[in-house]
C-alpha cells in the first residue's frame, strides 16, 4: 500500500486523537483477540460451569463462560483466572523414576516397563488383592471407567478406589438407601423455581459460587423467597439468609428430627403423598408405620433438641414451618453432612423432610446434594469407580449384576472377583501393613488430602511398596512418595467428559497440545494395561471417544440410560442431563415422576414411581441422633472443623499457580470466635497452637464472629500447614467416608 | 509603599506552611477516624510493589484507605458473590493473570462473564469502551432490580 507522508501524518493525528477521546471507534479498531473458542467445562468444583477456552497461536490465552451451559456465561473467580495453571513452570513434561531417593528423568518405555513389572510381580507373589488403583473425582469419566475395567476385569482386583470416598460416599449411601438409586432427583434448574432454600452443611457461596449467585438472583427476583442457612459457621452464604441457624457441631441430626416432629405436630405433612409413595423403616430395616414414626419422633421435641444443639426451640419450629409451608422447598447440602461418621443418616434425614411434606418431584422442590469435585458424579459414582461398585449402579456383591457386566465386557461368566476391595482408609491401612504392594494413583493428592495424614504418609513411605503416580504438577505432595511419575495432559489438552452434580454430562474439548512428552491419561492407562498383560480385547481403545461409546452401551439397559448422549451431541451441545434414552431426547430434569422421567412408562398408573426400590416406595428412615467420633472434652475443649476458602481449591496444586489467588490467601490460618479469643487474649494475627490427639501445629489467628464459640476452622489447601495431620480418620460404618468435619482440639496462644 | 516582594518576603512562607499544616492535621484526623470506625481491621502498611506476595486480601486494607470504594464493593452484587478485587483489577505489580487496570478492559476482563450482555448492549446501543460509565460496578447492589428487568433477559441471536 502506498502511503504518502502527508496521509501518514493525517492518519497518525487522527488515531492519536481517537485514542485520546476514547470511545467506540477506537475500540472497534482493536484486532480479534483469539483465533478460536473451544467449549469445555471448568476444572474446579462440582458446579460444572461451562467454560470456553480462547486459543491464539496454539496457546490458551483466556477463558470465558459458556452462555449455553447452565451457568449462563458466568464464572467465579477461580474459573475466570484459570489460564496461568496450564503454563505453570511446575508442569511435568517427562516421566520420572526414583533412583537413589531422587526422582530422575526417564523415557516412557523405562517408566511403563518398570511399573508393569512391579504390578506383575505383586500379583504373582501376593495375588490380585495386593495391587490397587486410587483415582479421583477430577479424572475424566473415560479415565475412571477404563481404570476400573483394567483392575476389575483385567487384573481381577476390586481394589479400585478414589477420593470421592472422602467427599461423596455418604451422599451415595443416602440416595441409595432412601430412593434405591444414586444421584439427585432434581437439577440446578430447580433453583429458579424454588421459594424456600434450606442450606445445611454447605458454604455454597465459597464452594459453589455460581450456584450461590443463582440462589441470590432467585432471592432478588422474588422478595418472598426464603433462605435458611443451617451451619455452625456464619459464612458468606449466610449474608443472603433470612434465618441463620448456628448449632453445636454434630447435632444437626437431632435438629432435623425435631423439624420432622414439628411438621407432623402442626399437620403440615402431606399424608396423601407419604401414604402412597413412602414406606417407613427403622435401622434394622423393619417395615413400620407412620404411627411408629410419630412415636420415634417423641424423643426429638424442639425443647429436647434445643438442649443438645443450642438452637432455640422457637427457631426450630419456625424453620420447620417455613420448610413445610413454602410452595417449593429445595434443600442443598454438601460436606457438612457427608464428611461425618453418620453421614448417610444425615443424608437420609434431609430426604425424610422432603418425603414427609411431599416437597419432591415438583419444579423447585427437591433434595439436592452438592458435589465437591467436577466429575465425582459422572466419573466415579456412575462408572462404578469404587471398590464395591460396577458400572451404572451395579454392585459387585450381586451375582446378577456381575454376570451382566461380564457379558457386556465379553468375559467368561463368573470370572469377576466377587469380593469387594478395600475402601480408601482400609486401602492405605493395608498399604501400611504391607498387604497392598503396588498402587497406581491418578489425578489426586492423598499425601495431603487423607485424614490423620501422618499415619498414611508413613504407609506410603514404606520402602517395600511401589507407588506410580499419573500427575500434572511436580510440586504435588504425593510425588514425594512416588517411585514412578507419569506426566499427564491437563484439562483442555485432551478431550473427555465431565459429569457434574446435577447428572449433566458435558464435553471438555481439546484446545491445545500437552507440553513436552505429557500424554493423555487414557493412553497411559491403555499402554500400561497391555504391558502388565491385560487381555488386549478388554482395552481396544485408541482415545477417550472409543471408551465413551462402550460406556454408553454398558449403561444402556440400566436406569442410568444415556444412550442418546452421543459424542457428536456432546460436541454440539453444552451438556445434557441423563437419563437420555434416545438421540432426540432433551435430557431429564426431574426423576421419579411420570411424564418427566423416561424410565417410567407413560401409562404408569401413579404419578410418582421410585423404581429403585422393589416396592416402588421411597423410605423414611428412623435415624436416631448420634454424636461425633471425637466430642470435645475437658482436655480438648474446642471443635476443629476444616473446609475451603473461595480462592483455593483442594490441595492448592492448581490455585497456588495463579498469582492473584496465591496472594489472596498465601497460607492457612485458624478462624476463632471473637469471644473465645478475648478470653484467651488472642488478637488478629497472633500465633495460635492447635493440638489434637494426633499432632499439633501453629497457625495465625483470624478473629471474627464467623465461627460460633467453641469452634475453630482451618482451611485445608496449604501444603506447608497441612491441617489433615490433625484431623481424625474415624469413618461412617455405612459409606466408609471419614469424619473430616469434627474432631476435638486444644487452642493456646504462643 | 509596600512592595509585593516585601509582602511575599515577610508572609509568603505562611502561604505554604499553613496549608501543609492544615493537610497534616486533616490527615491525622482521618487516620484516627478510620482507626476508630473500623477497629477490627489492622492496617499492615504493606506497600504493593515492595512485597506483593505479602499483600494478602486487598479488601482488608482498602476498607481503611478507600473505605467508600471498599464498602460499595462489599454491598454490590460482586461483593455478595465474592468476585474479589483482583478478578477485575489484576495485581498492582502487573504480574497477575489479568492486566492491572483501574477500569477493567472490556474484552480481556468483562467478557469472561458478561459476554452475552456485552453483545446485547452492542446490538442495542453500539459498543462503549468502558462498561463502568453506565454500570458503576461498585454500586450495583443486590437489592436493585437489574436481574428482573426485562431487558436483562432479552437474548440476541
Amino acid at each position: 500500500m502506498d502511503v504518502t507522508r502527508r496521509e501518514f501524518l493525517k492518519c497518525a493525528a487522527a488515531s492519536s486523537a481517537l485514542m485520546a477521546i476514547g470511545g467506540p471507534l477506537a475500540f472497534a479498531a482493536t484486532e480479534q483477540p483469539v483465533d478460536k473458542w473451544v467449549k469445555g467445562v471448568c476444572r474446579f468444583c462440582g458446579t460444572g460451569c461451562g467454560v470456553m477456552v480462547g486459543v491464539k497461536n496454539k496457546q490458551a490465552v483466556t477463558v470465558k463462560g459458556d452462555p449455553n451451559n447452565h451457568n449462563g456465561g458466568f464464572l467465579c473467580l477461580k474459573g475466570a483466572l484459570m489460564t496461568p495453571i496450564i503454563y505453570a513452570k511446575e508442569r511435568l513434561t517427562q516421566p520420572l523414576i526414583r533412583k537413589n531417593g531422587e526422582l530422575v528423568e526417564a523415557s516412557w518405555d523405562e517408566a511403563l516397563d518398570l511399573t508393569a513389572s512391579k504390578f506383575k510381580d505383586a500379583i504373582k507373589k501376593d495375588g490380585p488383592r495386593s495391587v490397587a488403583y486410587y483415582g479421583s473425582g477430577q479424572a475424566l469419566t473415560e479415565e475412571t471407567y477404563l481404570a476400573s475395567k483394567i483392575f476389575k476385569a483385567g487384573l481381577k482386583s476390586n481394589n479400585v478406589e478414589g477420593n470421592p470416598r472422602l467427599c461423596m460416599a455418604s451422599a451415595v449411601g443416602g440416595y441409595v438407601t432412601t430412593y434405591g438409586k444414586d444421584e439427585p432427583c432434581g437439577s440446578f434448574s430447580d433453583i429458579d423455581a424454588a421459594t424456600c432454600f434450606f442450606l445445611i452443611g454447605t458454604n455454597t457461596s465459597e464452594c459453589h459460587p455460581i450456584l450461590f449467585k443463582r440462589i441470590a438472583a432467585r432471592k432478588q427476583s422474588d422478595p418472598n423467597v426464603k433462605v435458611i442457612v443451617v451451619d455452625p459457621r456464619k459464612t458468606n452464604t449466610a449474608r443472603i439468609a433470612d434465618i441463620h441457624v448456628g448449632f453445636v457441631p454434630g447435632t444437626d441430626l437431632a435438629i432435623m428430627n425435631a423439624m420432622a416432629y414439628v411438621i407432623i405436630q402442626e399437620e403440615l405433612d402431606d399424608y396423601r403423598f407419604h401414604s402412597r409413595y413412602v414406606s417407613f423403616m427403622d435401622n434394622k430395616k423393619n417395615k413400620l408405620t407412620f404411627e411408629d414414626y410419630k412415636k420415634f419422633l417423641e424423643d426429638y421435641t424442639p425443647e429436647k433438641a434445643e438442649k443438645l444443639s443450642g438452637v432455640p426451640a422457637a427457631t426450630i419450629r419456625k424453620i420447620a414451618m417455613i420448610f413445610a409451608e413454602s410452595s417449593a422447598t429445595m434443600s442443598l447440602w454438601c460436606m457438612g453432612l457427608n464428611q461425618r461418621i453418620r453421614g448417610v443418616w444425615a443424608n437420609n434425614l434431609v430426604s425424610n423432610l422432603h418425603l414427609l411434606t411431599g416437597q419432591i418431584g415438583k419444579p423447585g422442590a427437591t433434595p439436592f446434594s452438592l458435589t465437591g469435585q467436577p466429575n465425582a458424579c459422572g466419573g466415579v459414582r456412575d462408572t462404578g469407580g469404587l471398590s464395591h461398585l460396577l458400572p451404572a449402579g451395579r454392585l459387585i456383591k450381586k451375582k446378577k449384576h456381575r454376570n451382566e457386566v461380564e457379558f457386556l465386557w465379553g468375559m467368561e461368566p463368573d470370572s469377576l472377583n466377587p469380593k469387594p476391595g478395600y475402601h480408601t482408609i482400609a486401602l492405605f491401612d493395608a498399604l501400611g501393613k504391607g498387604k497392598v504392594k503396588a498402587l497406581l494413583i491418578l489425578c489426586t493428592n492423598p499425601a495431603q488430602s487423607l485424614p490423620n495424614v501422618n499415619k498414611y504418609r508413613e504407609a506410603m513411605a514404606r520402602k517395600d511398596n511401589f507407588i506410580a503416580v499419573i500427575e500434572c504438577f511436580r510440586d504435588a505432595e504425593t510425588l514425594k512418595f512416588a517411585d514412578v511419575v507419569f506426566p499427564a495432559a491437563f484439562w483442555c489438552e485432551r478431550e473427555g467428559v465431565y459429569g457434574c452434580s446435577e447428572r449433566r454430562y458435558a464435553l471438555i474439548g481439546k484446545a491445545i497440545d500437552p507440553p513436552g512428552q505429557a500424554r493423555p491419561s487414557v493412553n497411559i492407562l491403555v499402554d500400561l494395561a497391555k504391558r502388565i498383560g491385560v487381555d488386549p480385547k478388554l482395552v481396544p481403545f485408541k482415545d477417550s471417544s472409543d471408551i465413551w461409546e462402550e460406556w454408553r452401551r454398558v449403561a444402556k439397559s440400566t436406569p442410568y440410560n444415556f444412550w442418546g448422549i452421543t459424542r457428536d451431541r456432546l460436541r454440539k451441545e453444552s451438556g445434557i442431563l441423563w437419563p437420555c434414552p434416545t438421540e432426540d431426547h432433551p435430557g431429564t430434569e426431574i426423576r421419579y415422576v411420570r411424564g418427566k422421567d423416561p424410565n417410567i412408562p407413560k401409562d404408569y398408573p401413579k404419578k410418582y414411581d421410585f423404581y429403585g426400590k422393589p416396592d416402588h416406595r421411597a423410605v423414611i428412615w428412623f435415624r436416631p441422633y448420634k454424636g461425633a467420633a471425637e466430642e470435645p472434652d475437658k482436655e480438648y475443649p474446642f471443635v476443629l472443623t476444616t473446609g475451603r476458602v473461595i480462592d483455593h481449591w483442594h490441595t492448592g496444586t492448581m490455585t497456588m499457580k495463579v498469582p492473584e489467588l496465591r496472594r489472596s490467601f498465601p497460607k492457612a490460618y485458624v478462624e476463632i470466635n471473637d469471644k473465645d479469643a478475648k478470653k484467651m487474649g488472642i488478637q488478629n494475627g497472633d500465633n495460635v497452637l492447635l493440638t489434637t490427639r494426633r499432632d499439633k501445629m501453629v497457625f495465625q489467628a483470624r478473629v471474627s464472629d464467623v465461627c460460633r464459640p467453641g469452634l475453630v476452622f482451618v482451611p485445608w489447601f496449604d501444603v506447608n500447614l497441612m491441617i489433615n495431620k490433625l484431623t481424625k480418620d474415624a469413618f461412617d460404618p455405612g459409606s466408609k467416608q471419614p469424619e473430616f468435619k469434627i474432631c476435638a482440639t486444644k487452642v493456646s496462644k504462643v | 509603599m509596600i512592595s509585593f516582594s516585601s509582602v511575599w518576603f515577610r508572609w509568603g512562607k505562611w502561604f505554604i506552611i499553613l496549608p501543609l499544616v492544615l493537610i497534616a492535621i486533616l490527615g491525622v484526623i482521618f487516620f484516627i477516624y478510620v482507626n476508630l470506625a473500623f477497629p477490627e481491621t489492622r492496617c499492615e502498611f504493606v506497600t504493593h510493589l515492595e512485597s506483593p506476595d505479602a499483600a494478602a486480601d486487598c479488601f482488608e486494607c482498602h476498607l481503611k484507605c478507600t473505605p467508600k470504594i471498599a464498602q460499595d464493593w462489599y454491598e454490590s452484587k460482586h461483593g455478595v458473590i465474592l468476585v474479589k478485587c483482583f478478578v477485575c483489577h489484576g495485581q498492582p505489580d502487573g504480574k497477575g493473570s489479568v492486566p492491572y487496570a483501574v477500569d477493567p478492559d472490556v474484552d480481556g476482563t468483562c467478557r469472561k462473564c458478561h459476554d452475552p450482555s456485552i453483545n446485547r448492549m452492542e446490538h442495542l446501543y453500539g459498543l462503549e469502551l468502558n462498561c463502568n460509565k453506565c454500570h458503576p460496578f461498585h454500586q450495583n447492589s443486590l437489592h436493585h432490580k437489574a436481574y428482573v428487568k426485562p431487558i436483562a433477559k432479552k437474548k440476541i441471536e
